[in-house]
């Protein structure tokens, strides 16, 4: 491997010796079952965009595969040529392996799931990572950021002092932001329902998306606090290959969670951050939790399923797509959360394809964000990613990984895609539909009174209910129970806007809507869609019509209805801007 | 090292294109690195940012916390961005000549 020689061989000893005290069951079942049988080579984002067999994970997991075929391997201790084992004779060796293991992998797992044995490379990686950095091989940026978690007990080496700061800064700008001088950010307080705790970038540099879960809180009325210590949710540990950080920063949360007395503990969007928080660092510290861990995104499909918050998917009108953070979507099994939440936050929602277990790696796992030396090698593989995204055709990202919105960002930028990334949390909190706000839309506006609206739909209950609570608030109703009579009582009598079913016996809504957006005595009357199934949304947003103003799913909650109608009202009265046009 | 080649000045940069060394920072530099952030023009509250993220820089060696950023340049959190479309931590301080930061930024 090496073709030059450091002179020195004392690491290189040390990681010879460390290296059988690493091996468990499943290193041992990764090690010895690789059979090279290529199956792995297409699923890596690294020799898709390069082509160089050296990319491949086998050949990647073979660098430290031959330490196993030389000292563990029965065949290979006695003949270790005839296998392909090698040893470690020299420091230098140790620096070409760290190019492979930090700088050639994300530890993203896509190879994993199609191997047919199993093989886990990113845990061969990790296990290699952790070696090397225990004789300091690792690159300058995982020291640093590794050196920060064991002093500070934060990635970021944010003081005490700031991030309290920080914490009654962001408090400030919720209450003005929900115009409640009472909404809360808490800190330490006991007994709570949730403690929350967070990645150090949304405290030192990219708040929103904490803003956007105290929103969500609030509005939910949530029982919650922030952890004065113990909140950083990342671990380095995972990305070292260093199990003893991984324990320190897994402690560190779940002692001041326990202090506290949480009944949960919930992590923010970040997909490393969750899996080591739940899965790996209990395991790391050797101990069990007295509470349960669960992801931010697992958090608000409950406020939404129990009616705790209420979402307005006007408010994201551009078509967004979604990308699966690897330790979310294949280590973590979350991936119809977010779908679920974007769903009805979103009017458009794309997906990526490929998509969920089978998603790409955004190009920055694994830590690599923080490695400098090796950017330019990352950037030239996410061709793959970039790529993938252009193909979805999206005018916005979203994703629920701290880590993969830079790493997206990056390559988006690189590959001058130029549309934003934002966590879904941020997303949701745009459609909130705050109480107070849907109360207002109890009194209709005068000048909306007397205004019609076109309720079709094919069921008689549905039609009472809109068209009942629509006239109880001043406006004048027209109905249709299918698809014929819906055009015929459009084009009579020209309501004001209509409120459309999709699934209807006969023509579809679909058919209505793409017939409304294109005569062109139709398409200024705006559509509500007013449905049971959200998933059909879909099928509207590949006809080249433009979207509908409204998208309101069933059952219909009355404060959501009135503001929707009154929203598409007033813009139609006021603004006279094209229909759909966001 | 890579070189970086703008508006005729050469720089020794990371592989993110951060200074190598911020030392030979001077205002020059943040006109040039200002194409690559996508801000067209520098103003009197771009300027504003930069020399207090320097200033901070040469003082503790470190960015500061978006906070502070805020607190002393009376900068609303969604102004940063509007100023700065790739964000403080990459864009902002790629301007004013600061190291990358640490961490998973």
């Amino acid at each position: 491997m090496a073709d030059h020689t450091s002179g020195s061989n004392e690491k290189a000893k040390a990681v010879v010796e460390a290296f059988p005290k690493k091996l468990n069951r499943q290193a041992l079942l990764s090690f010895a079952s690789c059979v090279h049988c290529g199956m792995c080579n297409d699923s890596c984002h690294y020799y898709l965009a390069t082509g160089d067999p050296k990319m491949t994970p086998a050949y990647k997991a073979d660098q430290v595969r031959k330490l196993f075929k030389y000292h563990v391997d029965w065949l290979g201790r006695l003949a270790p040529a005839w296998v392909g084992g090698k040893t470690f004779t020299d420091d230098a060796q140790l620096e070409e392996l760290k190019d492979v293991v930090f700088g050639t992998c994300t530890m993203c797992r896509r190879c994993t799931i199609s191997c047919p044995f199993g093989v886990d490379h990113a845990l061969m990686m990790r296990m290699t990572r952790g070696m090397l950095s225990a004789q300091g091989v690792a690159p300058e940026g995982v020291k640093v950021v590794s050196n920060d978690q064991w002093q500070t007990g934060n990635q970021m080496g944010v003081s005490q002092e700031d991030y309290l700061e920080t914490l009654a800064w962001l408090q400030d700008e919720l209450r003005n932001e929900v115009g409640d001088p009472k909404a809360e950010i808490p800190i330490d307080k006991a007994g709570v329902n949730i403690v929350f705790v967070v990645n150090p970038r949304e405290i030192k540099y990219a708040p929103m998306s904490l803003l956007a879960a105290a929103k969500i809180f609030y509005a939910a009325g949530e029982d919650w606090t922030m952890p004065s210590v113990g909140w950083d949710n990342t671990n380095f540990g995972l990305f070292s290959g260093d199990d003893k950080l991984g324990a320190h920063m897994g402690n560190l949360a779940y002692d001041q969670a326990i202090k506290l007395g949480v009944k949960k503990m919930v992590v923010s969007e970040c997909g490393h951050g969750f899996r080591a928080t739940k899965w790996e660092a209990p395991n790391w510290a050797g101990r069990d939790l007295p509470f349960p861990i669960e992801s931010f995104l697992e958090t608000m499909v409950e406020y939404v399923n129990t009616g705790r918050i209420m979402l307005d998917p006007s408010a994201n009108r551009k078509p967004v797509t979604y990308h699966d953070p690897c330790n979310l979507g294949r280590s973590a099994g979350i991936t119809e959360e977010p779908r679920f939440l974007l769903k009805r936050a979103c009017m458009d929602y794309r997906e990526m394809t490929p998509n969920r277990q089978e998603n790409y790696c955004c190009t920055g796992g694994g830590g690599a964000m923080s490695m400098s030396e090796y950017s330019s090698r990352r950037l030239q593989v996410a061709k793959v990613k970039a790529d993938q995204i252009k193909a979805t055709g999206a005018a916005c990202v979203a994703t629920a990984c701290h880590n993969c919105v830079d790493g997206l960002t990056d390559l988006i930028k690189h590959y001058k895609i130029n549309i934003p990334v934002k966590n879904v949390c941020e997303y949701v909190a745009d459609a909130l539909v705050l109480r107070r706000a849907a109360h207002v839309t109890e009194e209709m506006p005068a000048e909306l009174r007397g205004r019609s609206v076109l309720v079709i739909d094919d069921d008689p209950d549905v039609v009472t209910y809109l068209t009942t609570l629509l006239q109880d608030h001043g406006l004048k109703t027209f109905t249709a129970r299918n698809a014929a009579e819906g055009i015929k009582v459009a084009r009579r009598e020209r309501p004001d806007m209509i409120t459309l079913d999709i699934s209807m016996p006969g023509r579809s809504g679909i058919e209505v809507f793409t017939w409304l957006r294109s005569e062109p005595e139709m398409t200024g009357i705006p559509v509500c869609i007013v449905t049971g199934a959200i998933d059909f949304r879909q099928l509207m947003y590949h006809r080249n019509v433009p979207p509908p103003d409204g998208y309101i799913e069933k059952p219909v909650k009355a404060d959501l209805l009135l503001m929707t109608v009154r929203r598409i009202l007033e813009i139609k009265l006021h603004k006279a801007s094209p229909v759909g046009v966001s | 090292m890579p070189t970086l080649e703008l508006n005729g000045h050469s720089y020794q940069v990371d592989e993110d294109g951060f200074l190598e060394d911020p030392s030979i920072w001077n205002e020059e530099v943040a006109k040039d690195f200002a194409t690559t952030e996508g801000v067209s023009e520098l103003t009197e509250e771009h300027w504003k940012m930069i020399n207090y993220l320097r200033n901070y820089y040469l003082q503790f060696g470190i960015a500061p916390m978006i906070r502070k950023l805020c607190k002393e340049t009376g900068f609303p959190l969604n102004k940063v961005y509007e100023l700065f479309p790739s964000g403080p931590a990459k864009g902002a301080c790629k301007l004013a000549g600061l190291p990358k930061p640490t961490g998973c930024v």
